[in-house]
């Protein structure tokens, strides 16, 4: 396979992977920020917060990528 | 804020009440102490709480009335109150019952007219004393084949079945496996035939809701009469017992009475003189030292919208920088560069206007979301975006293919942002920087306020330091920016200690996060484009149809998308304040200003 192919799947493949780890991390800190929530509305600030922490990851993975095809 | 006391003797207590409550300016601190007693709520607290719970519960049974009138006053209104309770409980069980009834009888047309268009009499369904009857959808073809059993006789129907047979065990085996669903005919003791028996209940069906229908009108009647009246009377009421349980609040004695709080300072001489002169000189008022006065925000009122975006974060201490300001300075714009299309500025900007008339709890928010739609429009119309087609400039202008206007392509656009998506890459990362040192600064200006310069340029000033190491080591190489980060490392740690050294790393994640302006940019223009393509064959075939399906793709499509950019734009937008940027200088927590009476004035 050409040596392009392979970096766009890996591309992909640092985008995807890293949104799936973020998904998973997210749900169950969602999850928990709901019940939270329900107890005490007021906490919504922090648990926006808490919650969008791994969003890190995929950033990260954005950033793997974009390297990989050349944009930055 | 100034924190008073007003001492006074218990036969002030109820005038002291009553003047804080009309001022609405005093925030009651709870007495915590133990070494005075709290005080007792007045003596019609009680009795008064009662009441309201009884008009509470009516107006919440009450339907709403337009016509309303408040005639009634208020001892009427107690005295009618529980006897008009029952009179509502009882109209609402009866309205229960018919509800039950209707059901039933629904249920009970529903069966008969699955027994259509059999030939017998309904009361011969349910058998006689030599014959059993089965009824149901069955498959009358594997009985005639199957069975060689001759006492039994198949009455059809549009959809069901009745079998009439003498008692046999075999038979009844058969019959079970060739059944599709067993029917249970309903107990009704009538008789007659199905389709007669089908326009009955229906009539019942008609009188039932009719019934139904009578004891709404009723209730109606009764809201009609009673409703205005009874709403004021429970402000009224609810008033009262906020100033009945106030003394809860307050620290007593056998004969006297201590009630601390918050005024705004420069309230402190109009609270004196009313207080003062109601009680004639009888009481005692001093300012005190306290700690954590509540927080009430100070803004000019173009910033005062985005005092609920950084409520809902938390409520900022008392002597930290409001960062509403901020919020206003950034977030509409950082909002507007991520959807970056002037047709959804417009849709969304309708969806605003929507929220604010109909929800009236957050017309705040969408006063500061309406300031975003006008940047999503600035933004748009400096790309020359709408909705995805290109509206200025010379290259793939859509509107000019359109229109065939030459003007449109002499319209300046700042950058083509379809094609040069790349261009938003450096745009995102340097609004990454600003935004971050913005916070540096404010934080800075909080922690010299507080704790003077050296702190603040220790924890603050250090960050940026480390910064422009950073720069200077990417500029000039190794020799000046080794030296200089590790000066700005160790007045991290100087100002931070361990935490600060270990976060380092988040400096990094922190701007690189920001390169989520770019993501948002790429969907917001990707998915513009897909519906656009969707459409485009359908225009493309030149016919009615073609042009109205088109039309109904872009129209559904385009709706979809803005409800999806507002949503990706006001969260990935307002996160970057909270997460990125009042990291790095917000505390909050603080409390807010709740004045004593301010709620129902």
């Amino acid at each position: 396979m050409a040596i392009e192919g392979m970096a766009a799947i890996g591309a992909a493949a640092a985008v995807a992977l890293t949104a799936i780890a973020t998904a998973y991390t997210q749900a169950k800190i969602g999850a928990a920020g709901v019940g939270a929530l329900a107890e005490d509305d007021s906490l919504f600030g922090q648990v926006l917060v808490l919650t969008v922490i791994p969003e890190t990851m995929v950033i990260f993975g954005l950033v793997v990528a974009l390297i990989i095809a050349g944009f930055i | 804020m100034t924190k008073i006391s007003v001492t006074g003797s218990k036969s002030q207590l109820e005038t002291v009440i009553t003047e804080l409550h009309d001022m609405g300016l005093m925030d009651i601190e709870e007495y915590e102490g133990e070494d005075l007693d709290t005080g007792n709520p007045f003596e019609e607290a009680e009795e008064l709480s009662r009441t309201l719970v009884h008009l509470r519960s009516l107006l919440s049974k009450l339907p709403e009335s337009e016509e309303s009138e408040g005639s009634k006053n208020l001892q009427e209104i107690q005295e009618k109150c529980t006897d008009l309770e029952e009179t509502v409980e009882s109209i609402e069980r009866e309205k229960e019952g018919l509800d039950n009834e209707i059901e039933t009888l629904k249920d009970t047309i529903n069966t008969l007219k699955k027994l259509r268009g059999i030939d017998l009499d309904f009361q011969d369904l349910k058998g006689t004393e030599t014959l059993e009857t089965y009824t149901g959808r069955i498959d009358c073809e594997k009985i005639r084949n199957e069975s060689n059993y001759r006492y039994y006789e198949i009455f059809e129907g549009e959809q069901a079945t009745v079998i009439a047979y003498r008692p046999d065990d075999q038979f009844e085996s058969l019959l079970s496996s060739a059944t599709k669903e067993k029917i249970n005919v309903p107990e009704l003791g009538v008789e007659g035939s199905i389709e007669s028996i089908i326009k009955e209940k229906k009539n019942d069906l008609k009188n039932l809701k009719k019934k139904k229908s009578s004891k709404d009108s009723r209730l109606e009647e009764i809201s009609k009469e009673w409703r205005r009246s009874l709403e004021s009377s429970e402000e009224f009421l609810a008033e009262k017992v906020e100033k009945a349980e106030a003394p809860l609040k307050f620290a007593t004695t056998n004969k006297a009475f201590i009630a601390e709080g918050w005024i705004p300072s420069e309230k402190f001489e109009q609270v004196q003189e009313v207080l003062c002169e109601s009680t004639e000189g009888k009481i005692h008022i001093e300012e005190e030292d306290g700690e954590n006065p509540p927080v009430e925000h100070d803004n000019p009122s173009i910033v005062k919208p985005f005092e609920s975006l950084t409520d809902l974060m938390s409520v900022p201490k008392y002597n930290e920088i409001d960062p509403s300001v901020v919020i206003l300075l950034t977030f509409p714009a950082l909002f507007g560069f991520m959807i970056g299309d002037a047709g959804y500025g417009l849709s969304s900007f309708l969806v605003f206007l929507a929220g604010y008339k109909m929800v009236p709890a957050a017309q705040d928010i969408f006063k500061s979301l309406m300031w975003a739609s006008f940047f999503t429009v600035i933004f748009g119309l400096a790309f020359g975006d709408a909705f995805g087609y290109v509206i200025f400039g010379d290259h793939h202008n859509a509107l000019f293919a359109l229109t065939g206007w030459e003007f449109l392509k002499e319209i300046p656009i700042l950058f083509h942002r379809a094609e040069h998506l790349g261009q938003v890459l450096p745009v995102a990362a340097a609004f990454g920087v600003f935004h971050i040192n913005l916070g540096y600064l404010i934080g800075f200006y909080n922690e010299y306020v507080n704790h003077g310069f050296m702190e603040a340029f220790l924890e603050k000033g250090s960050w940026v330091l480390l910064e422009i190491s950073a720069v200077a080591g990417y500029l000039y190489g190794a020799t000046v920016g080794v030296p200089l980060g590790l000066i700005s490392v160790a007045l991290l740690y100087k100002g931070e200690g361990i935490e600060g050294i270990v976060e380092i790393p988040s400096l990094v994640s922190n701007i690189l996060s920001y390169l989520r302006i770019f993501g948002v940019a790429v969907a917001a223009v990707a998915l513009a484009k897909v519906v656009n393509g969707l459409a485009a064959p359908l225009f493309e075939m030149g016919t009615m149809a073609g042009l109205i399906g088109g039309t109904a793709i872009l129209i559904l499509g385009h709706t979809f998308n803005t409800f999806i950019k507002i949503m990706e734009g006001f969260l990935q937008g307002i996160r970057l304040h909270y997460v990125e940027m009042f990291g790095k200088f917000y505390e909050g927590g603080g409390k807010k200003y709740a004045p004593f009476g301010a709620s129902s004035s």
